[in-house]
């Protein structure tokens, strides 16, 4: 299987922007002076009346954000995902507190600013934004997920949601499947009967390069992108449970709070299965690229084969 | 209006507002009986401006660019805001009297499900943030609303407000006006002796905002002082002077925001 690198995620989601900006009037983009780097600035280009960079100031943003929400307009905030962390409290104390329609787009998500080291790399971000009362969690595992997702999260979703978004690393995934994004829904990438690999984001890429090898040594995997994270697919998460009886987790994020916690409460309170979870232990540093650390901290397929054949034994 | 003298109020308005600013301190007074955790001294401190604001100033409405915004950043002060709001016919004595209580509706800091509360606060620094998204949401949509903000001394050491203060020029939001209480004390101390603070009006001047300055307990300076604020074209801070815990001589000018029941029966007997 090919990597594909033929969009980027930032760029898709820039472009996407655009076009909810053309269609829903009350659209605003909110930065903290990173428009460039997030793409966010594309929307400037055609709307600049409807763009406001704060300048580098996170916590300022989010209430400002708020504000705006308030007197009718829906925000989007757009940052790296780092740096939105930095307003963490506000995001709790004033957005999902008083449970106001702002959408928090991060890009750099996860190891994909791999050349900035550990201060840009964002591996708590999911845990962090589940534990919020009212905040949805979407991840989008690559420019065709963005694509179904993002519109509808604009035109029918109310109230705060956080979409994660990587940088330039986007290996071709969902391109080509048939399905429509709904909150709270996960989608079946790949069917088998053995084991169940579930996670989001870029790196199921490598679930299904697992699978594919797995395949080679007679084991079948089936493959489920959860891509809404909170909501959560409870019932999707059983049924493949049930089938198979054992599940891996994959996830661009400390395995700590991050998707296989949440897959796992609610597998041991729906229906018990031995599970494995691959996801970052410690901190990111610097690389050339964000495979190179992917690899380098074992969240690849690799990972998840050595993983499903501990379970296997 | 009162023009012989160049007050700009008469004297029965002025005598109603003492009247309204008097009921509500006795009224955060005796909320002691039924919870002695509140912050009386911080709550005592904003009557006045509280008052003035909401009988003279702060225009009703559902249209949120028509109407004003009122927000108390400084949460804590929440039992001036609820007395005040009694006085208006938005909440009951009963609901006062429940103040906290897990049964009642008014919470220890300000939530928007509690009518007439325009931002959920509690958490320092962040009602100014708020309120200039608000000012520039009216300003996009054309409305004719002003925003309010109420903030304390010991608030500016948070980092956000920075952030905001040289946001809102930038923005040039001449619809928002923003009140520093300036009481003097903090939680754990006087605010001299934890960050200093006298070089303040300094710096919102210096950023761009037009600086002005009352005695946040009389009821004249704080009215010709807004007066020229709504005049100014440019987002307007008031160094508002108070005294925490003003008029209740348990704790007036102290750091203590309590008091016990006894005193508060006896402020109440005697007063």
């Amino acid at each position: 299987m090919m990597q594909g690198n033929i969009y980027s995620m930032r760029d898709t989601f820039g472009k996407l922007l655009v076009e909810m900006g053309e269609k829903l009037k009350d659209i605003v983009v909110i930065t903290a002076d990173v428009g460039d780097s997030s793409r966010a600035s594309y929307f400037k280009e055609k709307f600049p009346d409807r763009y406001f960079n704060v300048g580098i100031s996170e916590q300022d943003m989010i209430d400002f954000a708020a504000g705006l929400s308030a007197t009718g307009f829906k925000p989007v905030v757009v940052d790296f995902a780092m740096f939105l962390m930095r307003a963490w409290e506000q995001i709790r104390n004033a957005v999902a507190r008083m449970n106001l329609d702002v959408k928090f787009v991060v890009t750099h998500s996860g190891y994909s600013d791999s050349g900035d080291g550990s201060s840009h790399q964002c591996l708590e971000d999911i845990s962090l934004m589940r534990v919020l009362p009212n905040m949805k969690v979407i991840i989008p595992a690559d420019p065709a997920d963005i694509k179904r997702s993002f519109p509808v999260i604009m035109e029918e979703l109310r109230g705060p949601l956080y979409y994660r978004v990587g940088r330039e690393y986007s290996p071709s995934i969902t391109d080509g499947l048939e399905y429509d994004f709904k909150l709270g829904k996960a989608y079946v990438l790949k069917e088998g009967d053995d084991v169940t690999i579930m996670g989001a984001g870029v790196v199921l890429w490598d679930a299904l390069r697992a699978a594919e090898e797995l395949e080679k040594k007679g084991i079948s995997a089936s493959v489920i992108n959860l891509l809404s994270i909170k909501p959560i697919d409870e019932q999707t998460i059983e049924y493949y449970a049930r089938k198979t009886g054992r599940i891996v987790t994959i996830e661009e994020h400390s395995i700590y709070g991050g998707i296989g916690s949440a897959v796992s409460e609610v597998v041991v309170k729906r229906y018990p299965v031995p599970m494995r979870f691959v996801g970052a232990t410690g901190f990111g540093r610097s690389a050339r690229s964000q495979r190179d650390l992917l690899d380098f901290y074992g969240i690849n397929y690799k990972s998840i084969i050595s993983s499903v054949m501990e379970l296997l034994k | 209006m009162g023009e012989r003298d160049g007050i700009p109020i008469s004297l029965e308005e002025l005598n109603k507002l003492k009247e309204i600013a008097e009921r509500a301190r006795r009224k955060v007074i005796r909320m002691l009986f039924y919870d002695q955790t509140i912050h009386v001294g911080s709550s005592l401190s904003s009557i006045e401006i509280l008052t003035t604001l909401f009988y003279r100033y702060v225009k009703d409405g559902k249209d949120p660019i028509n109407r004003d915004w009122f927000i108390l950043s400084k949460g804590h002060a929440a039992p001036a805001l609820y007395a005040i709001m009694s006085e208006r016919g938005l909440v009951s004595d009963d609901d006062l009297w429940k103040i906290q209580d897990i049964s009642g509706m008014l919470q220890g800091h300000p939530e928007t499900f509690i009518p007439g509360v325009d931002m959920s606060t509690g958490s320092l620094g962040q009602g100014l943030s708020f309120g200039i998204g608000v000012a520039q949401g009216i300003k996009m949509r054309g409305g004719s609303g002003r925003v309010y903000v109420v903030m304390g001394d010991g608030e500016q050491d948070e980092g956000q407000i920075w952030e905001a203060m040289t946001h809102a020029v930038a923005r040039k939001l001449d619809n928002l006006i923003a009140f520093v209480e300036i009481n003097g004390f903090q939680l754990d101390d006087s605010t001299g002796s934890v960050k200093p603070k006298e070089f303040l009006p300094d710096v919102w001047r210096s950023v761009g905002w037009k600086v002005l300055n009352c005695d946040g307990h009389d009821f004249i300076s704080l009215i010709s002082t807004i007066d020229e604020a709504i005049k100014a074209k440019a987002p307007v801070v008031i160094f508002a002077n108070t005294v925490r815990g003003k008029g209740f001589p348990v704790i007036e000018n102290t750091k203590k925001q309590r008091s016990s029941p006894d005193d508060a029966r006896k402020y109440l007997l005697n007063a």
